[in-house]
């Protein structure tokens, strides 16, 4: 079983980490656009790029 | 130039996402305790839960929305950034299935064949769809206005869907180690899978569909981001421009253009 168990906990763990750095990176892209004043107001300078 | 707005985060997103995560878990539970061991292969057939649905993601919808995005960009009537960016979304989600699809497959292979890796037909055009990918990921990385990175990446992502085909008929066109389709052989006709195997079976293909889907929107919703933020910081930037040469004209400094208020 361990081949078969390395086989799981490497694929969800991959999907998990993946996401989670996915979200973290629109999380990051979105307050970079709300610093940039794309909340409405249209007028603070662009944040610089969060990459 | 008009005012960026962020557009508001769908929700049904967050539900499939929800959904890709329980029908993972059972799975899971299903895969790994549920269902009996196979006859020939024993525990490992319990690999085929996973690696079956993870490659046919990396393969066939991966490969199947980057291809078309990057066609509907290309032809005339359609073209438009959001194929561009669903495709390169696809791509690099792609990218990570067909990681784990090489992953999962050496796990399984270095039991049953004895061997992690072997150059066998099906594996190399798996890892050669890889390295296209990364490839198509770096050439999207060159900095060059929007429309000449979509017209670029399009192009990329085609020659990556013509790899696809070679992987799914590797195992018929050459003398491989790779067994044939696992539930779907080369002529579409599936196979037999039974009880709780064939539901756990599914249910797998269902939950990594699910996951691809959740990670395809949040990725894009990322590209479109980074395209608003750099669209302001585009327009940050002229307007900076303007005002530094209006004040430099204002200066008396000759041969400085002054763009007309409001026009950035």
């Amino acid at each position: 079983m361990r081949y078969v168990d390395a086989g799981y906990a490497s694929a969800l763990g991959a999907l998990f980490l993946y996401g989670l750095g996915l979200v973290l990176r629109r999380r990051r892209w979105e307050r970079a656009l709300k610093a940039s004043g794309a909340d409405g107001s249209g007028t603070s300078p662009a944040a610089g790029s969060p990459s | 130039m008009n005012a960026v707005t962020p557009s508001a985060r769908p929700r049904w997103l967050d539900i499939v996402g929800l959904l890709g995560v329980i029908a993972m878990g059972f799975t899971v539970w299903l895969g790994l305790w549920i269902t009996p061991p196979d006859v020939v292969q024993g525990n490992l057939a319990r690999m085929l839960y996973i690696h079956p649905p993870i490659a046919t993601v990396a393969l066939y919808w991966a490969g199947g929305v980057a291809l078309a995005g990057s066609l509907l960009y290309l032809w005339p009537r359609t073209r438009s950034l959001f194929w561009d960016r669903l495709a390169a979304s696809a791509v690099e989600v792609g990218a990570v299935f067909a990681a784990l699809t090489l992953v999962t497959g050496s796990l399984w292979g270095r039991p049953a064949w004895g061997t992690w890796w072997t150059w066998d037909a099906r594996l190399t055009s798996t890892a050669l769809l890889l390295l296209l990918e990364l490839g198509y990921l770096a050439l999207r990385r060159v900095p060059t206005d929007p429309d000449k990175r979509a017209r670029r990446s399009a192009v990329a992502a085609i020659l990556v869907a013509i790899d696809v085909p070679i992987v799914h008929f590797s195992v018929n066109w050459w003398q491989t180690l790779h067994q044939t389709g696992s539930i779907v052989d080369a002529g579409f006709q599936i196979k037999d899978v039974h009880g709780s195997m064939a539901w756990t079976f599914f249910l797998g293909f269902l939950a990594f569909t699910l996951l691809f889907v959740w990670l395809l929107g949040v990725r894009y919703r990322i590209e479109t981001v980074q395209d608003q933020v750099g669209e302001l910081e585009l327009e940050v930037s002229l307007s900076e421009r303007w005002s530094e040469g209006g004040e430099l004209v204002g200066a008396g400094t000759p041969g400085i253009p002054t763009a007309p208020r409001g026009s950035s």
